[in-house]
């Protein structure tokens, strides 16, 4: 017992399983560990259920959708014997979110200061003034200029990137402990994508901050993270350091899903998409374990 | 060639203010003479006098000086009664409209974002509510709880309320799926702020609109009552009751029905437009 306390994982899921109204598993007794001040990539197709695990972090999965088994710990804390309201305090304390789409995630009829500042007061329980400079500072971090003025605004005046880099400030103002990154590249063209992701990278190292970064790119995978888990169909294939992955890939799954990733450095190798009997394989066996799985249920 | 290239754009932005300034000259119009009524009628409404009966309007042969827009079966003075008129109908319309409103939302809020059992329980209330046809329904209530101008209201705000929580639930459940909702859940926000604060502001510009376009929805209604003589006593001017008394000589006698219908349609009219150019002007994305 003291030695858990010593070494607290800055979040841990036990065999996490999610499962639709009619019983159909979306997660399979998915498992993962972040250290504080780590950076996990979490990786997958879509569907796999990547940001799913996010969400259910965060509380915020859809109600729809029920936690069948498995547990969530955030510093040592069993979110599942929480009530809602604690939970979601203990949530709002230690972790932030880094959203996918920055068109959608910032409300349309408030101000960019506010949606910023607000949270801080809320979490942190600072002073306005306090809280404005925080923000402030943050914008300036991100390279915002003007920020005063970008407070002032609302998000339709802002271009896409402008807005990611707004909402990479909001997540980092309040000094959270976890952040969970959901493929926060996607929704953005090329050129920015590189630009946010260094920031993520720099934000990340100078304030320690532990990220769970979902992504479906191993190039991102690559830049970024320390340690790697491999999803498919709601299952972990593999669940290694990055490097170990990309040097020595244990399962096949990993090994065609980097072979599939596009490089610049050889531009002639033909394109090799994930080959489809191994997704078959691959569902089969899943196939098999859930029937296993039933058949123990009853 | 800048002026052409400039002219279309220009035409636009009038047209957009045209939409929002027309229906609001109308509406002032209707509330100054509701308001100032005793000053602007040139007669008394209630003033009968059978020797100046169906005098027709001041452009006929015939009229008589002091009655603008003729008199009716009674002799009592079509524009007089018309301004008096205004200020049931404005009334009816603002407070009916706003009972609704108020009621209808907050219902259709709580169902769109809360879900679960508030969701079927308000939903199915929904479904029964407007099983039933409104206008017997209205008639129905008043015939139970009696003439008068309090009925009406509640008729009227009785039967409405699903228009709102229908469309505001449904707006709801939009708004409530964007991210920037799940944002304010992950920085703490209780649910009951999160609802206030981040959804409804989003929901507003459409409440408006609604409550607008209710607002004309209220007028007929009170019209259609008054009409059947379910609203105040007939002896008080509205203009359902002045329609249904000129629908009896509107062979000869035109102008009886002809005045107040025509006031009633711009009334309606122009508050339908301006909650569709008062959403506009809400929503800054729209802008």
């Amino acid at each position: 017992m003291s030695q858990q306390t010593q070494h607290r994982h800055a979040l841990e899921i036990i065999n996490l399983s999610i499962a639709l109204p009619n019983g159909v598993r979306l997660l399979r007794d998915v498992s993962l560990k972040l250290e504080p001040g780590e950076v996990r990539a979490l990786v997958g197709e879509s569907g796999a259920g990547k940001s799913m695990i996010g969400k259910t972090v965060l509380g915020i999965l859809p109600d729809t959708l029920k936690i069948t088994q498995g547990e969530i710990i955030l510093e040592g804390q069993h979110l599942n014997m929480m009530t809602p309201w604690t939970r979601r305090k203990t949530v709002a304390e230690i972790t932030a979110l880094i959203p996918q789409d920055p068109l959608t995630a910032l409300n349309p009829l408030r101000k960019i200061g506010p949606q910023i500042v607000d949270p801080l007061i809320r979490i942190r329980g600072w002073e306005k003034d306090r809280a404005r400079a925080r923000a402030l500072e943050l914008l300036e971090r991100v390279h915002i200029r003007a920020p005063e003025r970008v407070m002032q605004s609302y998000p339709h005046e802002l271009s896409g990137g402008m807005r990611q880099r707004i909402l990479i400030a909001a997540a980092f103002a309040p000094s959270p402990r976890l952040i969970v990154a959901d493929e926060p590249t996607t929704a953005l063209d090329v050129t920015v994508q590189k630009e946010i992701l260094k920031l993520i990278r720099e934000l990340q190292k100078e304030t320690g901050t532990a990220v769970l970064f979902v992504t479906h790119d191993m190039g991102v995978v690559a830049k970024i993270s320390q340690q790697v888990t491999v999803l498919f169909a709601g299952k972990v294939m593999e669940d290694a350091p990055t490097r170990e992955v990309f040097t020595n890939p244990a399962h096949p799954y990993t090994r065609a899903l980097i072979a599939a990733t596009p490089s610049s450095a050889d531009l002639d190798r033909p394109f090799s998409p994930v080959p489809t009997e191994l997704i078959a394989e691959l569902h089969a066996q899943v196939a098999r374990d859930d029937a296993l799985w039933q058949g123990k249920k009853r | 060639m800048a002026d052409v290239t400039a002219s279309p754009r220009s035409r636009a932005g009038q047209g957009l203010n045209l939409r929002l300034w027309l229906p609001l000259t109308w509406i002032v119009i209707l509330i100054c003479a509701a308001v100032f009524a005793p000053l602007v009628a040139p007669q008394d409404p209630l003033m009968q006098d059978l020797m100046m009966e169906r005098l027709p309007p001041f452009f006929m042969d015939g009229s008589e000086p002091g009655f603008w827009l003729g008199t009716d079966s009674l002799g009592r003075d079509v524009l007089s009664r018309m301004i008096y008129g205004a200020r049931i109908a404005l009334f009816v319309s603002v407070i009916a409209a706003t009972t609704t409103c108020l009621f209808g939302s907050a219902l259709g809020l709580l169902a769109g974002y809360y879900g679960g059992w508030w969701d079927r329980v308000i939903s199915r209330l929904v479904d029964i509510w407007m099983a039933f046809p409104p206008v017997l329904f209205a008639v129905l209530l008043v015939a139970v709880m009696g003439t008068g101008l309090t009925s009406v209201i509640a008729a009227i705000a009785l039967i409405d309320w699903t228009r709102f929580a229908r469309v505001i639930r449904a707006e709801t459940m939009v708004q409530a799926r964007m991210d920037y909702v799940d944002s304010a859940r992950i920085g703490g926000a209780r649910r009951l702020a999160t609802l206030v604060t981040e959804i409804l502001p989003n929901v507003l510009p459409t409440i408006i609109a609604l409550l607008m376009l209710e607002m004309g929805i209220a007028i007929i209604v009170e019209a259609i009552l008054s009409f059947v003589n379910l609203s105040i006593s007939s002896d008080d001017p509205t203009w359902g009751s002045m329609i249904a008394e000129g629908r009896g000589a509107i062979h000869f006698a035109w102008w009886v029905l002809l005045f107040p219908l025509i006031a009633l349609f711009f009334s309606v009219l122009s508050f339908s437009t301006l909650g569709e150019g008062l959403k506009k002007r809400f929503d800054p994305v729209l802008q």
